[in-house]
């Protein structure tokens, strides 16, 4: 008998380090001269200094460097595919294994959380105002970098809590809300103000121009795309972007089928069928290409297997039948032309990506507005949104200074 | 936005931005190296002890101890004073002291008779530095009219500090040999020879490993070794008792230390400040690391000072001197039992085996749970099991119990271990 991975819906994916075993991990760090770590941070988190402030024990220091450069350290160091960016970049790897950085990272944070530390401080109050226009990873990310450099800041959210894809997205056991919520806190603690419920349209955005000196959108990907096939309108035919949200705020009331069908290959495919499974369903994957060529990260991937979830590949959707209005099972073609699939299933969620919502789309930089973040980059990782994050408030404070 | 505490300090009348200096050894031997140093932070530097002798070194020339998977828990090291021309150096000093006004240069200067202490100690004078540094205790001179065979004799000692002290009209500071049992013997000659601080400790004389290949020390240098001094991690622990002592004796009480040993991290710094150092010097930990070191030192003192609520730093200097007493000054009239936290344990056993095999037969060890049990009865309240413990706050200090026919009292215990 194998042994699977049992996760309930929410529990955390594995121990943080304690002082101890953080320090020994520190121990292995070779301290490198040009900390190629460092370099392979998009946000410019800077683990080359904060392993080395650990190492000689100078534990606050370490988390005054993770929080200062990164104003979602908390979230990053759960979610970052550390993989494919700092510890791909370890030269440790040449003598065994990368350190393990995104662990250390969560460790400080969890530190700069119990202690209390506090670590920013705006600087002299500014005359300009600025409107965030989303409250994830990239429009937080701006928020805060204003905010330290004395501007005022005012977000603006069409959810009612902050966060974007952290809060209403990625499964709990992944990143746990009070990482968000904290990283969260350290931005509200800034000054800078929250404006739930309110989306932004065409019409809005021109007030916002008027009423704000600068006006930044990082307002995200949150349309699913559809399949274009017979039965797409079935009940129980659901988007990856309600499905995840329904299940992270409303998971006891959440309609979840016996039989679950989540399709496609990306890692919020991935957070679909793994918050399926954790609740109770039995879940699988179809992906119309190769696990090779599918866009999620192998650590995503990894973890669905380790739940014992069939992914099946290279099965692209052809119908979904239904009775009474209900889908009741799922039918594929095989990419080889040959092959052919039918599936029972009580519900299916599409994870074939997102796009822009109709309300934002079209919206780009020119006059006193600057966009970053997925809405720009068509969807990429957390710490990439932050680093646009940065960057736009570095034009914006450009902006103002010329 | 760093938090940056003044961390200035005043050693024998000199501002110091800081109290991080490198010591006199290879980490401070020429101008660019010195600059590198003091533009990373440090704020001031030994450099490398000067003579009119000039060594002819050895190859290879160190060593180092390792335990488990740490390296250099300590170092071996076969050099000398420095083998550059005397004018040279001179002339660093110089441009060092000019480029860096407000950092602050020692001269370390080492004479083979009067007459070289006193050429030395005008030469350098002339160059302009700020105090200089009597080199009483280098380990492995090729000749035994200097180094730590002239610190291990105060007449020697005193005579030294008398001439160097009569050529300059610098601060002068002796700096001790670690091969005596008792540093206040010389010290007290080196006060009496006009010497106003004092530098501990130079490296101890040791052989770190014997080399089977060649059945010789390490390092090997032509199927031969030498002993030489031993510095790092291993010898803070020597460097703060000599430091303590000094600092208790009435006639040193009052004289300025600068604090050499092992240094590191800020908490070894602090260490040696508690003690009362008020003047730090790495070397060991910088050949290893690097000059860098130095930005987690101001770093992890300043967050130390800020939560502490300590605005100068010599306000901390010998705080713990009046808590380290004569062994019979210890309160003994109690045992601190340790509380073995049952849902921590991963059931290693390292506790049952220390306690029987080098403590008090205290731990019986439950084969079905795989878990420690204390018997209290057997238990001395030594603590082997919670410093061999490889968990963290698995076991820690439990109650306090008065021995029989005491008085019950309050007892400060220790309630963070790391």
């Amino acid at each position: 008998m194998s042994k699977i991975t049992k996760k309930e819906y929410g529990e955390e994916m594995e121990k943080g380090f304690n002082l101890r075993t953080a320090m020994e991990e520190a121990s292995r760090c070779l301290l490198c001269h040009d900390s190629p770590c460092s370099k392979g941070c998009p946000a410019g988190t800077d683990p080359g200094k904060f392993i080395r402030s650990l190492r000689f024990r100078n534990i606050k220091g370490a988390a005054e460097t993770v929080r200062e450069n990164n104003p979602l350290a908390g979230c990053c160091a759960q979610v970052c595919p550390y993989g494919k960016m700092c510890e791909q970049a370890c030269s440790r790897t040449g003598i065994d294994k990368p350190i393990e950085i995104g662990k250390i990272q969560r460790f400080l944070v969890e530190e700069e959380k119990k202690q209390n530390m506090e670590f920013l401080k705006a600087a002299e109050p500014k005359k300009e105002k600025i409107a965030c226009v989303g409250a994830g990873p990239a429009s937080l990310s701006c928020a805060r970098q204003l905010a330290l450099e004395g501007y005022s800041v005012t977000v603006y959210e069409a959810q009612d809590k902050a966060g974007g894809v952290l809060t209403y997205g990625i499964i709990p056991t992944r990143l746990p809300q009070e990482v968000v919520d904290f990283d969260i806190q350290t931005i509200e603690k800034l000054g800078v103000e929250f404006k739930f419920n309110e989306s932004i349209d065409a019409a809005k955005l021109e007030a916002l121009k008027s009423d704000y000196d600068a006006v930044f959108v990082g307002a995200g990907l949150w349309k699913s795309k559809m399949v274009d096939i017979p039965g797409k309108d079935l009940e129980g035919v659901v988007t990856a972007i309600d499905f995840l949200r329904e299940a992270k705020t409303n998971t006891d009331q959440l309609l979840l089928g016996e039989n679950v069908i989540v399709i496609g290959g990306g890692d919020v495919a991935m957070d679909c069928v793994t918050t399926a499974k954790q609740l109770g369903a039995k879940a699988t994957i179809v992906y119309r290409r190769t696990i090779e060529e599918a866009p999620a990260d192998m650590d995503e991937v990894s973890f669905v297997q380790s739940m014992g979830i069939p992914i099946i590949q290279e099965f692209a959707p052809a119908e979904i039948v239904g009775e009474n209005g209900h889908v009741t099972a799922m039918r594929f073609e095989g990419r080889d032309g040959e092959s052919g699939l039918t599936m029972k299933t009580d519900q299916v969620v599409l994870a074939i990506g997102q796009v822009v919502g109709d309300d934002v789309a079209g919206i780009a930089d020119g006059d006193n507005v600057f966009t970053g973040g997925d809405m720009v980059n068509g969807g990429k990782t957390v710490v990439e949104a932050v680093a646009e994050g940065k960057e736009a408030a570095e034009k914006i404070a450009d902006y103002f200074n010329k | 936005m760093s938090v940056k505490k003044d961390l200035s300090i005043d050693f024998l009348g000199v501002k110091c931005e800081n109290p991080f200096f490198l010591s006199s050894s290879p980490v401070g031997s020429n101008y660019e190296m010195c600059a590198k140093a003091l533009e990373a932070g440090w704020a001031g530097v030994y450099y490398k002890t000067i003579g009119i002798f000039i060594p002819n070194e050895c190859s290879p020339r160190f060593d180092i101890t390792s335990k488990e998977g740490t390296p250099w828990t300590g170092f071996k090291n076969m050099e000398m004073i420095s083998d550059k021309p005397l004018e040279d150096n001179l002339e660093y000093m110089r441009r060092l002291k000019q480029d860096y006004p407000t950092k602050v240069i020692v001269a370390s200067i080492m004479g083979s008779n009067e007459e070289e202490w006193e050429i030395l100690a005008k030469k350098v004078t002339e160059a302009g530095v700020d105090m200089i540094e009597c080199n009483f205790s280098c380990p492995q001179m090729t000749s035994s009219a200097m180094g730590s065979d002239v610190g291990q004799n105060p007449d020697l000692v005193r005579r030294y500090c008398e001439v160097v002290s009569g050529a300059t009209h610098l601060p002068v500071i002796a700096k001790m040999t670690p091969n005596i049992g008792n540093m206040e013997i010389p010290a007290i000659a080196a006060m009496e020879g006009g010497a106003k601080g004092i530098a501990a400790i130079n490296t101890v004389k040791a052989i770190t490993n014997i080399d089977v290949e060649n059945m010789t020390a390490m390092p090997v240098v032509n199927g031969k070794s030498s002993i030489s001094g031993y510095s790092g991690a291993a010898v803070k622990p020597i460097a703060l008792r000599f430091i303590t002592q000094m600092k208790q004796h009435p006639e040193l009480k009052d004289v300025p230390i600068t604090g050499i040993g092992g240094i590191e991290t800020w908490k070894d710094a602090l260490d040696f400040i508690l003690v009362g150092s008020s003047n730090l010097q790495v070397t060991t930990a910088v050949m290893q690391y690097g000059y860098r070191i130095v930005e987690d030192m101001i770093s992890g003192l300043s967050h130390f000072m800020e939560d502490h609520g300590i605005d100068k730093l010599s306000d901390l200097v010998g705080v713990a001197l009046p808590n380290i007493v004569p062994a019979d000054d210890i309160d003994r009239t109690f045992i601190l039992y340790p509380d073995f936290n049952k849902d921590k344990c991963v059931g290693c056993g390292r506790c049952y085996v220390s306690c029987f095999d080098g403590g008090h037969q205290a731990i019986t060890w439950d084969e079905k749970e795989r878990k420690p049990v204390l018997n209290e009865d057997k238990c001395v309240g030594c603590h082997l099991c919670l410093n061999v413990c490889p968990v963290m706050d698995c076991i820690t200090p439990g109650k306090v119990e008065m021995k029989p026919g005491v008085k019950d009292h309050e007892v400060k215990i220790k309630t963070m271990y790391e």
